[in-house]
């Protein structure tokens, strides 16, 4: 191995120029390949971010309009989704694939009194234990709403990390709020729990038990929506086929069509996250091939070089072959030549990738644009993993091997009567 | 018979076939030291490249060392030049990137021999040719009857059954050539190292003690020269 290294080595300090500028082009290649890479990443991140603000294998049921007459109903009856509903989850034909079940009932306008300090305009989320799961509620302190709560319709409270710093002046031990209460319009709450909340969505309302708000305000059984959350489907037909039952058994149960959309309509977030995921994956395949198109050139110039290469070399080989060197030694010393030459520059376009994608974090990625009322990162984390720059190599060594086999069969034709040729 | 050659033909066909070697035979024993001689045309180049097995023939049987060489692929064409076969070339043929003791070093590693006794060997053999000092240099740093003495050494180093020298004075001056021409004879006499000469210098083909005359192909006499009264211009003089 030294020795094929050492012969190597001497071959690329004659041609420094020529060697340097060939891989120049690989480096370019391999450059393109992890910005476009990082950018991509980034952007996908910075769209995507809500990915993971809940749980994926939900589905969301509201009530809407019937878009059709259907049973001797007219047309443009407004459907109401009660708390009833939940039992229909329950039944035998969803038990086995249904987990939890939650529902939420908002109110909103009030203000959020906590000694001088106040918030206009909050809204109260009536919501079940279930939720702290289904839409990944970080709790920073104290605890989500419990099942007691609901029994005992306690006036309990979980308020945001925003408004706990606000009523803490600035400081962050939130522990400190836990059983003191706020005033929420004329109503006295018991904080129990704080939540984190992303800061650049709109996501400040606070969370009460469900059966607080509904007993609180009078209310009827109506509520806004029902969220369940399931286990055991995996592909997209079985999600969407799963959807329809659920949309029938609803529709079912309010005398609407079974397939009119519009009177029940289901958030299908499983089948829609399986389709972003889709949408991930052929971006970043799209990324992948213009990026690995830039590095074809590369590759064809160091396929050129070596042919060049070789051609000077044909006497030299001729020499060796003489002496009793075989033709797969030939070959190998070309090849791995090749894949030098492509792994080492392609090795420093690597790293200057990596360091752009650096940059590109430390300035566009810092930066926030105002878009649907929210300021949204254009670029968020725009970098690369491990995987991609092992990937990079993988692709390197083979853009090197393919760039050499070529020329190195060339070279291992030589005949060793080239010997005898004077130069 | 270290060499044996019976009815070797050889056709070139480039458009419209050349009938080189027209049935040569030809016998050799181990120590001998034998010049080829003819004009150019005449087949001895290509003798030659049968005798070191860089090309093949279309009729015929050569026999070396016992062995029949005959059809054979590349790789064991490659390794019975680097086991049987030394090579001294008119114009030195030493990689110019590498230094003397490298070149003299290169059969070495294509036999797998490690580093450390490579370069021992190698060094033993320049010592043996008064080029100790000049080990690290690289050929362009070196004259042209130093140049030869290495290639001499790599040809030397394997051990080989027979050395093959084309033209081996062709780019030498008539001094240095006498002093090419005289360390291969001693080679021969000292060493029992057996050498086949080819060339058109009758100067040179005086050296050996047997001379084939080659002619359109064929063999026109062999010639006993241990005498070495062949060269028209003295025994001791090589007329450039």
């Amino acid at each position: 191995m030294r020795d094929l290294l050492q012969e190597i080595w001497e071959s690329l300090r004659r041609n420094k120029m020529r060697t340097c500028l060939t891989g120049l082009a690989v480096a370019w290649g391999i450059f393109m390949l992890i910005v476009l890479l990082g950018a991509g990443n980034g952007l996908l991140n910075a769209f995507l971010n809500d990915g993971d603000s809940f749980a994926s294998n939900t589905m969301m049921v509201g009530g809407g309009v019937t878009s059709k007459p259907y049973d001797g109903l007219k047309q443009g009856r407004r459907i109401r989704i009660t708390d009833k509903d939940i039992d229909i989850l329950r039944q035998p034909r969803f038990a086995d694939k249904v987990d939890l079940v939650s529902t939420s009932l908002s109110r909103s306008g009030y203000t959020m009194t906590y000694g001088r300090r106040y918030f206009n305009n909050v809204s109260l989320n009536g919501t079940l234990p279930g939720d702290v799961e289904m839409n990944r509620v970080q709790m920073l302190a104290g605890r989500f709403i419990n099942d007691r709560d609901i029994a005992e319709k306690r006036k309990v409270i979980i308020i945001t990390h925003l408004h706990a710093k606000n009523f803490l002046s600035g400081d962050t031990d939130y522990d400190k709020l836990l059983g003191q209460r706020v005033k929420v319009g004329n109503l006295s709450f018991t904080i129990v729990g704080v939540r984190h909340a992303e800061e650049n969505r709109d996501d400040r309302s606070l969370y009460v038990p469900y059966t607080a708000v509904k007993a609180i305000f009078g209310l009827g059984d109506e509520v806004d929506d029902i969220t369940f959350s399931f286990h055991g489907l995996t592909t997209e037909a079985e999600s969407d086929a799963f959807e329809n039952q659920v949309r029938t058994a609803f529709a079912t149960a309010h005398r609407a069509a079974p397939d009119d959309r519009r009177a029940i309509w289901v958030w299908n977030r499983f089948s829609q996250n399986l389709q972003m995921e889709k949408a991930k994956g052929i971006l970043i395949t799209a990324l992948w091939i213009i990026g690995l198109f830039t590095l074809v050139s590369g590759v064809v110039g160091v396929s050129n070089i070596m042919l060049i290469t070789v051609k000077e070399r044909t006497h030299e080989f001729g020499i060796r072959k003489a002496l009793g060197a075989r033709p797969g030694s030939i070959l190998k010393l070309i090849v791995t030549e090749s894949i030098l030459i492509t792994a080492f520059f392609g090795y420093i376009g690597m790293l200057l990738g990596m360091v752009a994608c650096r940059i590109l974090d430390a300035t566009v990625g810092q930066s926030k644009v105002e878009m649907f009322g929210q300021s949204i990162k254009m670029l968020d984390n725009p970098t690369v993993g491990i995987g991609t720059a092992l990937g990079a190599t993988i692709v390197l060594i083979i853009a090197g091997t393919l760039a050499g086999i070529f020329p190195a069969s060339q070279a291992a034709r030589v005949k060793p009567i080239e010997a005898l040729r004077a130069e | 018979m270290l060499i044996e050659l019976k009815g070797v033909h050889k056709t070139y066909d480039n458009g419209q076939p050349l009938h080189v070697l027209k049935g040569i035979d030809l016998s050799i024993e181990k120590g001998e030291f034998v010049s080829i001689m003819g004009a150019s045309g005449s087949g001895k180049s290509t003798l030659l490249n049968i005798l070191g097995i860089l090309d093949n023939y279309d009729e015929g049987e050569y026999h070396l060392a016992g062995k029949l060489i005959k059809n054979l692929t590349e790789r064991e064409g490659a390794t019975y030049r680097n086991q049987m076969i030394g090579f001294v070339f008119q114009s030195f043929n030493l990689i110019g990137f590498k230094t003397a003791v490298e070149n003299v070093e290169l059969p070495l590693f294509y036999q797998g021999v490690n580093r450390h006794r490579r370069h021992e060997a190698a060094m033993a053999y320049l010592e043996k040719m008064g080029l100790t000092d000049w080990a690290s240099h690289y050929p362009n740093e070196m004259s042209g009857g130093q140049k030869q003495r290495v290639a001499i050494a790599r040809a030397l180093i394997t051990h080989p059954e027979i050395i093959l020298a084309d033209e081996p004075t062709g780019a030498l001056d008539s001094k240095t050539s006498v002093e090419v021409m005289e360390l291969l004879t001693r080679l021969n006499r000292e060493d029992g190292v057996t050498i086949i000469v080819v060339t058109h210098e009758s100067g040179v083909a005086n050296c050996a003690d047997k001379i084939v005359h080659i002619k359109d192909g064929l063999i026109e006499k062999i010639e006993d020269n241990r005498q070495h009264h062949s060269s028209v211009f003295g025994t001791t003089t090589i007329m450039k």
